[in-house]
């Protein structure tokens, strides 16, 4: 479908640089990036409103590196929506075809199928400015979806409406790729990409550092990055040694943990998800891979329930439910003990 | 607005109040001191009615004809960048900082028959020496950076995303220019072309270099002034004053509409 091949761009002192990606017809690929990491850029360059220094772009295998802009037929909806403030909500959305020269019947008909699918036939009269935040995301993705683009490409779609209006917008994009449409969803929200992903890449710098299906990239960060944006907050530094044919990562002030067998490099950065750690407040029964006393340090009120943070002699970060959290009836300062097994452990490149 | 006793506030309101009597007084004295019978005899005055028709119209002419090319140029500024581009503006902003005598100067030695466009003008018949034309290059020539200006300020406060938007939909350069980036650049481009047409309309230094005759309304009342003195110049001025204002509450009508283009909602809260 689309081909990314060894896209090498400079913008004053940013770059994006060696990209390659491949997308297959109707997946859902989420690129995600802090801001500055490149992300829109890339998004750009697709689109055609720049160029590549170097490397080519393929569309259903065409070359499109140098094709104009007007004739990608690859729609692009921006962050901010770009709706034009001088025109009509039936004005943003018959643009694409009036630049087409359609003939008026064609338009009328078509406008109002799109509005229709959007939910938007109501607004078509309405000047824009006065739309909400939603509604404005709707008429942009109409006015972009209108000429039945080969490829559509959002630019943070979620990032400017309100908490409330977001998972509206997810089940149309949801709906949409249902539909057949192929979808570039670029990102700085890791849970956008848990919920929408069929694929997903990460960006850093200018270049994609990770690429795979979500569960993959969350489950195995390749770096430190990547797990910060997986929402990891569990990061030890180890050495790993072999004892008796069973492995062990020894932190620095000598916590050590069990590991299943593998093999391991000689020192690494070690990752623990919070949701693999369970917190008792007595000495659990039963045999235990990784078993530690601790005591609680900070509870924080999280958007899944409460995050304790536990001194065990390295900083444990626990994510657990209201119910949960009830029945622990633990304060700060309280003794706690902490269990995950040998297999929870994730080692990344390098130890930074 | 109610203003709290402080000595700070008081120097303040003293100070704004001299300089805005500065500017009324004279204006005012030169109302005060013009009766009735001189004024409508003056506005009755065919030579007056021309002067004043001949400043509005070739003025007003200078200024469509100017806007042809300066309102792509503003565009150019406002997008583009390009080598020496910080050259470029301080040629476009060089007449207001001239001499306006040097500016006419400069002009007629551009339009006499020794000069560049003289020569081919006079080669098809043409001369622009004590011409129409003439006046309207001398106005054009000092008058033109406030609308490349204030269409330079319009363009460029149109968010680039809506252009970038309307190419990605499938329009045309030609297209994106005339349906986005003119619309919603208009107000400015307007009060730039009040702007151009009131400073035009008000010029005498380049212009009385350039054509004497026919005279513009400012020449007219230079000639008054010199040939008959204080009392005779006087209720021309006021009639033409009262025709620049009219012109600069036109002005302010537009300015005052101009508003910020935002993209999202949450912008405008």
């Amino acid at each position: 479908m689309l081909k990314l091949e060894n896209i090498n761009k400079k913008f004053g002192q940013f770059a994006l640089s060696d990209i390659s990606l491949f997308i297959h017809e109707g997946e859902y690929y989420v690129l995600l990036g802090r801001s500055g990491s490149g992300k829109t850029r890339l998004l750009e360059l697709i689109a055609g409103l720049t160029t590549p220094d170097s490397g080519s772009i393929w569309l259903e295998g065409e070359d499109i590196t140098r094709c104009k802009i007007q004739k990608r037929n690859i729609g692009l909806v921006f962050q901010d929506y770009a709706i034009f403030p001088n025109m009509t909500v039936f004005g943003n959305i018959a643009y694409p075809l009036h630049a087409r020269r359609t003939d008026s019947k064609t338009i009328i008909n078509k406008v109002n199928m799109v509005a229709a699918e959007m939910n938007i036939a109501h607004l078509l009269k309405r000047h824009t400015p006065h739309l909400s935040g939603g509604e404005m995301q709707r008429v942009a993705l109409a006015r972009t979806l209108i000429t039945s683009p080969r490829l559509v490409l959002l630019d943070e779609p979620m990032a400017s409406i309100d908490a409330s209006l977001k998972d509206d917008i997810r089940r149309v994009l949801r709906e949409l790729n249902r539909k057949g449409h192929t979808i570039i969803h670029v990102t700085h929200d890791y849970r956008e990409a848990v919920s929408l992903a069929s694929k997903v890449g990460v960006i850093h710098n200018g270049h994609i550092i990770q690429e795979g299906p979500p569960e993959g990239v969350f489950r195995k960060p390749v770096n430190r990055f990547v797990a910060r944006y997986a929402g990891i907050r569990n990061f030890f530094k180890v050495v790993f040694r072999n004892e008796n044919g069973h492995w062990k990562a020894v932190c620095k002030n000598k916590l050590i943990f069990n590991l299943s067998d593998n093999s391991y490099p000689d020192e690494g950065l070690m990752i623990l998800r919070s949701e693999d750690i369970k917190i008792f407040n007595e000495k659990p029964s039963g045999k235990h891979d990784n078993c530690f006393m601790g005591t609680v340090r900070d509870i924080i009120p999280s958007e899944y329930g409460m995050e304790i943070m536990v001194d065990a002699g390295e900083k444990f970060y626990i994510d657990v439910s209201q119910e949960v959290y009830k029945e622990l009836q633990i304060n700060e300062l309280s003794d706690v003990w902490i269990s995950f097994p040998a297999e929870a452990g994730i080692v990344l490149q390098g130890t930074n | 607005m109610i203003i709290r006793y402080n000595p700070f506030n008081w120097v303040l309101l003293i100070l704004s109040s001299l300089v805005l009597l500065f500017i009324l007084a004279p204006l005012t004295g030169l109302l005060l001191n013009t009766g009735p019978t001189e004024f409508f005899e003056t506005a009755g005055d065919p030579e007056v009615q021309q002067s004043i028709w001949l400043t509005l119209w070739v003025s007003f002419v200078a200024t469509l004809v100017s806007a042809l090319g300066a309102v792509p140029l503003a565009w150019i500024m406002a997008r583009r960048n390009f080598p020496l581009k910080n050259i470029v503006q301080g040629i476009i902003d060089l007449p207001v900082v001239l001499p306006h005598t040097a500016a006419g100067i400069a002009v007629l030695g551009f339009i006499s028959r020794d000069g560049a466009l003289g020569k081919a003008a006079d080669a098809l018949g043409l001369n622009f020496v004590n011409n129409p034309s003439g006046i309207a290059f001398a106005m054009a020539f000092v008058s033109i950076p406030f609308l490349i200006n204030s269409a330079r300020d319009g363009f460029a406060a149109v968010p680039e995303k809506l252009e970038k938007a309307a190419l990605n939909l499938g329009a045309s350069r030609s297209r994106v220019f005339f349906t986005i980036s003119l619309p919603l650049a208009w107000q400015s481009i307007v009060t730039g072309f009040v702007m151009m047409f009131a400073r035009g309309m008000s010029e005498f230094g380049a212009v009385v270099i350039v054509a004497y005759h026919p005279m513009i309304a400012p020449v007219l009342i230079y000639e008054r002034f010199t040939s008959y003195g204080l009392n005779y110049a006087r209720p021309a001025s006021v009639l033409f004053i009262l025709v620049a204002l009219a012109v600069f509450i036109m002005l302010r009508i537009f300015s005052v509409k101009k508003k910020v283009i935002h993209l999202t909602p949450d912008a405008e809260a």
